[in-house]
């Protein structure tokens, strides 16, 4: 598995380079501005846009159950429960619907 | 003084430790999802023990390797793993007095072991007034990093006993997650525009059947991070 190997080795060379530039750009970076606002909302747009390719390559139990999830999420705003809410309502829904 | 400052270093180090054990769980948890998903990927303890302890970034491992598994090929997965990353550049940032004056090994140290978790825990230690620093960070991101090793290799290691994942609705704990993780990002109401824009150019990009999911996932983010630069609000 070549490519187990080299995505391991590249991801980590490069998420420690990002995570090293941070301390060293920190002084320099603006802290208003467009380019500011655009990289503070990076993080949330792309895990959206994960949960959006994930949740649209599966089929109406997988929506059913990301809404459960949803609602989990919003109301307990704890990763383990909405985990375990999610794994329970994708199991049920594929057992018996 | 010096001794005096090594105890402080100590006590700091394991009171991080303790405060981050309700996190830890939700990490192990995670960690035991992305060792179910490592062996669907064929990978070895080896692998998953080398990625954790060098990679060392949950999310972004889960999609990397989540690519793989989609046949997405290396290139693809190491950019969608590097793009989730780029915001590490803004948390080590966002906390440049912990780092400063220290020598490289400890700026290295630190910055490795920078998490969301370790990090945001820190600052809300601070916003309570307590005065905590860099080895509250280490101490912080030490204690998950042995409990991510753990949970990820026991996942690998438990999967060998699993036939099929997906019958038992594992798979979908990834999508669960990131769906509280989202949760945990949401600040306000400005959120709302990239965060539909990023769905949207998704949604778009999929069924049009222009992009793969990769380079979906990565066009969605950066538009929704892209209006949220634009737009003059604030």
């Amino acid at each position: 598995m070549n490519d187990v190997w080299m995505v391991v080795l590249l991801l980590a060379g490069a998420t420690f380079s990002i995570r090293l530039s941070g301390v060293y750009l920190g002084q320099k970076l603006p802290q208003d501005g467009s380019w500011a606002r655009a990289l503070n909302a990076l993080p949330g747009s792309l895990i959206i846009a994960l949960v959006s390719v994930s949740l649209l390559s599966g089929g109406p139990r997988e929506w059913i159950a990301g809404g459960v999830a949803c609602v989990v999420a919003v109301i307990t705003k704890s990763l383990p429960l909405t985990m375990g809410a999610g794994i329970l309502a994708i199991w049920l829904l594929r057992q018996f619907v | 003084m010096t001794t005096a400052k090594k105890t402080d270093a100590r006590q700091e180090f394991w009171k991080a430790a303790r405060d981050i054990s309700p996190l830890a769980l939700g990490v192990a948890m995670y960690g035991l999802a992305f060792g179910l998903l490592a062996a669907q990927a064929s990978m070895s303890e080896l692998q998953v023990g080398v990625m954790g302890t060098i990679v060392f970034a949950g999310a972004s491992q889960i999609v990397a390797v989540e690519r793989l598994v989609a046949g997405a090929g290396a290139a693809a997965a190491i950019i969608a793993g590097v793009v989730l990353n780029f915001r590490m550049l803004l948390v080590t940032a966002s906390v440049r007095d912990v780092f400063a004056g220290r020598p490289f090994w400890q700026i290295a140290l630190g910055a490795h072991l920078t998490t969301d978790e370790s990090w945001a825990l820190m600052l809300s230690k601070r916003a309570e007034g307590r005065d905590v620093g860099y080895w509250y960070l280490v101490g912080g991101g030490a204690c998950l990093m042995a409990t991510w090793l753990v949970a990820t290799l026991s996942g690998v290691l438990f999967a060998a006993s699993i036939p099929e994942p997906r019958a038992l609705g594992i798979d979908f704990a990834f999508t669960a997650a990131f769906i509280a993780i989202a949760r945990s990002l949401w600040t306000g109401k400005h959120d709302l525009v990239p965060w539909v824009t990023a769905f949207l150019v998704v949604a778009i990009a999929k069924w049009s059947g222009v992009l793969d999911s990769s380079w979906a996932l990565i066009i969605g983010g950066i538009a929704g991070a892209a209006v949220a630069g634009v737009r003059d609000v604030e």
